[in-house]
């Protein structure tokens, strides 16, 4: 059902969330991420980049897919690189997650939300033909370079036959790729939906992130600092096992309500007794966009300095609110976050109180997507 | 079972080597012209130039559509936009007020892999962030959204060479749920010197002009362009009074699950895709007037093709335009889609370019001549890597 609202796209649902499977710089799996939020900001790691013959160190959260090899073989791994290897370790953990890993997925589609795709192997692939030539391009780097690539792989190694889709709207590209999810659940066209968010850090990202924002390595992420640039970039997955309503109570609730908009025509609708979890990543174009859309007496929290900066971090946020309803509990804002938001920032673990979750998220151009979560 | 309700197609826009606007396209298949010719705008270290189907001509429509911020997909998606907003009979006010959606599938459109910009970076240059900015501002969906103001859902689909198929599909099912009361969706992509070392690195290229389901056949050849149709609703389109040139019945989808780049062989995704497709519009083989394939010209592509339309649409006639266009990747089904429409509008499909002698190996045979065609649907086709397999169902008019 769509509620038109002066041009933003405000859609009602039920979908259940069955399984979370997440990796992360602070770890692999929904324990991971409920012992990070308990325990507070993580320290990224220190990564190294040369430009102009000069070494400058970066921080990064980082992820570690070692873990995949519990679901998968070396040697069906062995020309998986490290964007698909995150994509399948979110999947089968939330498939695991879920007490569906071993269920026949015949019926199963997937999709995957990422902004940057594959961008270590596309790289890969532009070394072998810089370095011998292009008759000596490798065949294996530009295949697993796709885009698509990922869930090509978890579909390949699940049996997933359902329909198969990858989608890459930068910032937004979590809630566009929702839509779909949405659709194929309402119309009945596949029992459930692996849905993910997938992004991975590269030399090239670090470069690039030098020369845009040109980020002091000492300095913490500070989201809640509208008009500085504190933003630490960051890689992960973050996976979805979603079904229709089947009249349970869903491990992590449902998914109630998603709205897409633009600031130019609109603001988000924030329900009343929600609590809002930002997006915001330490990007000031994008975090002024929350200071002027979010209202001071919403309870809000941002989570952003546990995993770091990257387009399909938005999967994370929902991540982190399913768990929030699973136990019943808003875990902190980490203390380093920022305080001069002028918001009603959780500072303190807390009982989950009100009966949903919203996850805000801003591009830095102005388009803003909202999913809301529930209990019930 | 019931169907589920058509969505007008209210305009169309196109252009690939093949022509500048649909309406030349539509001249260049059946006139029978092909020219693919070694790439222009790149220089490789291949001992054989693989022949493309490049754009060459002067920059179609007027040169506003020429920017340097983005890149060459997008701009080509934009100028396929603005002909087909125009084509339905809809301007910039009017879409503004509206709510738009924008769904296109691309690969190159989305591929942060400027290769003149790595190279600096790897030889430990500091190159400037000119050629990243171009990128980031080059998401062809938004590119479009931005350009007419649009701000209802806005989708690039990456699915490789299904994007522009998935793209049609998912945009109707926008307008279906009522999520917008208008679409624009199709794909766009440009020839790049990363794909072209991509695919003849897979020994997939032919160095000769591509001959899809020819017992001769060889591979593809890489070309570039765009296509977008409108999608409207079916009450909007009537309030306005504006005639639709086909109606989206329905669209289909499957997964083969079996290799990153090959066709599972028995044809599995592609069959579910069709089988989805058919069923959810309620049509039968005998509605069928054609079936636009993917017929890329690789033996594999072409061999499961052939094996599925027997099975599924047998005696059905068939084509591949990618012999007219080359292989536009993430454009190619949105292009193939503009040309299924203008065909079922016609009556007539093209002959399918490349193909002269039938191979013992395959069950069926494309037509080898233009072809007078019958029947209410059509059907267009599209397989990717990833095992991916995409269908869209057309039928006549408003359906």
């Amino acid at each position: 059902m769509r509620l038109l609202f002066s041009e933003k796209v405000i859609l009602d649902m039920r979908i259940a969330v069955r399984g979370i499977g997440i990796v992360g710089g602070f770890g692999c799996g929904i324990g991971d991420l409920k012992e990070a939020l308990i325990a507070g900001q993580r320290t990224p790691q220190m990564t190294s980049l040369s430009i102009n013959n000069q070494t400058i160190e970066m921080p990064v959260h980082l992820c570690n897919t070692f873990p995949v090899e519990r679901f998968v073989n070396k040697r069906a791994l062995r020309r998986v690189d490290h964007f698909s290897r995150l994509a399948v370790l979110g999947s089968f953990l939330a498939l695991e997650d879920a007490n569906r890993l071993q269920n026949d997925h015949e019926n199963l589609a997937v999709i995957i939300a990422t902004g940057y795709g594959a961008s270590k192997t596309t790289f890969s692939f532009l070394d072998t033909a810089i370095d011998y030539g292009d008759a000596c391009a490798s065949p294996t780097h530009f295949s697993n370079s796709v885009h698509n690539a990922a869930a090509a792989h978890v579909s390949i190694l699940l049996k997933a036959r359902g329909p198969n889709l990858t989608v890459s709207q930068f910032e937004m590209s979590v809630p566009s790729a929702f839509l779909a999810a949405r659709q194929w659940l309402e119309d009945k066209t596949v029992e459930a939906v692996l849905f993910g968010g997938v992004d991975e850090y590269c030399g090239v990202l670090g470069y690039c992130w030098q020369r845009f924002f040109e980020p002091d390595p000492t300095i913490q992420m500070k989201p809640l600092e509208w008009n500085s640039d504190s933003a630490i970039p960051g890689e992960g997955a973050a996976f979805f096992l979603l079904t229709r309503d089947e009249g349970d109570k869903p491990k992590y609730g449902f998914i109630r309500n998603i709205q897409i908009g633009h600031i130019r025509k609109n603001r988000p609708q924030v329900p009343e007794d929600t609590f809002l979890f930002l997006g915001a990543d330490g990007h000031k174009f994008s975090g002024t966009h929350y200071a002027l859309c979010v209202q001071q007496d919403t309870p809000s929290a941002v989570y952003t300095p546990h995993y770091g900066s990257f387009p399909a971090s938005f999967a994370f946020d929902m991540a982190i609110a399913g768990l929030s309803i699973q136990e019943r509990t808003i875990y902190a804002t980490p203390e380093h976050a920022g305080d001069n938001s002028g918001l009603k920032i959780v500072s303190d673990q807390k009982d989950l109180v009100s009966e949903q979750i919203s996850c805000l998220k801003f591009s830095c151009e102005g388009e803003f997507a909202m999913v809301t979560m529930s209990v019930t | 079972m019931s169907s589920i309700p058509p969505v007008p197609v209210t305009g169309i826009g196109c252009l690939c080597a093949a022509g500048a606007n649909l309406n030349e396209c539509m001249d260049s298949l059946f006139a029978g012209k092909r020219k693919p010719l070694p790439p222009t705008r790149f220089s490789s270290d291949h001992q054989v130039a693989y022949p493309v189907f490049e754009i060459t001509s002067a920059f179609p429509a007027d040169s506003s559509n020429q920017r340097s911020d983005i890149l060459f997909t997008a701009e080509l998606a934009l100028v396929a936009a603005k002909e087909a907003i125009e084509n339905a009979g809809w301007n910039r006010e009017g879409l503004k007020n509206r709510q738009v959606g924008v769904c296109i599938g691309t690969t190159v459109g989305s591929a942060m892999n400027n290769e003149e910009f790595y190279r600096s970076y790897r030889s430990g240059g500091n190159p400037s962030m000119e050629a990243i900015t171009r990128f980031l501002n080059s998401n062809p969906a938004k590119v479009i959204a931005a350009e007419f103001g649009l701000t209802g859902p806005c989708q690039t689909v990456v699915n490789a060479c299904s994007s522009g198929t998935d793209a049609i599909g998912l945009g109707a099912s926008w307008i279906r749920s009522g999520i917008c009361d208008v679409v624009l969706a199709g794909g766009a992509d440009e020839l790049c010197r990363v794909t072209y070392n991509g695919f003849i690195s897979l020994m997939i290229c032919d160095t000769s002009p591509c001959r899809p389901f020819d017992a001769s056949r060889k591979g593809l050849n890489l070309g570039e362009g765009s296509a977008v149709l409108v999608l409207e609703s079916s009450d909007l389109c009537r309030s306005r009074k504006h005639p639709a040139r086909a109606s989206v019945l329905s669209s289909g989808s499957g997964c083969d699950a079996y290799h990153l780049t090959a066709p599972a062989p028995d044809g599995r995704g592609l069959k579910q895709a069709i089988t989805a497709a058919m069923t959810a519009c309620d049509k039968t083989v005998g509605n069928v007037a054609f079936v636009n394939a993917h017929g890329t010209g690789t033996p594999d592509n072409d061999r499961v093709e052939s094996l599925v339309l027997n099975e599924l649409l047998p005696q059905i006639p068939y084509l591949s335009t990618k012999g007219y266009t080359g292989h536009t990747l993430g454009a190619a089904g949105a292009i193939e889609a503009a040309f299924t429409v203008a065909c079922l509008e016609a009556g007539e499909i093209p002959a399918s370019a490349g193909f002269e002698t039938p191979d013992p190996e395959l069950l069926t045979t494309p037509v080898k001549h233009q072809t007078a065609v019958n029947g209410s649907i059509a059907i267009t086709q599209s397989l990717a890597f990833g095992g991916n397999n995409a269908v869209v169902v057309f039928g006549k008019g408003d359906s």
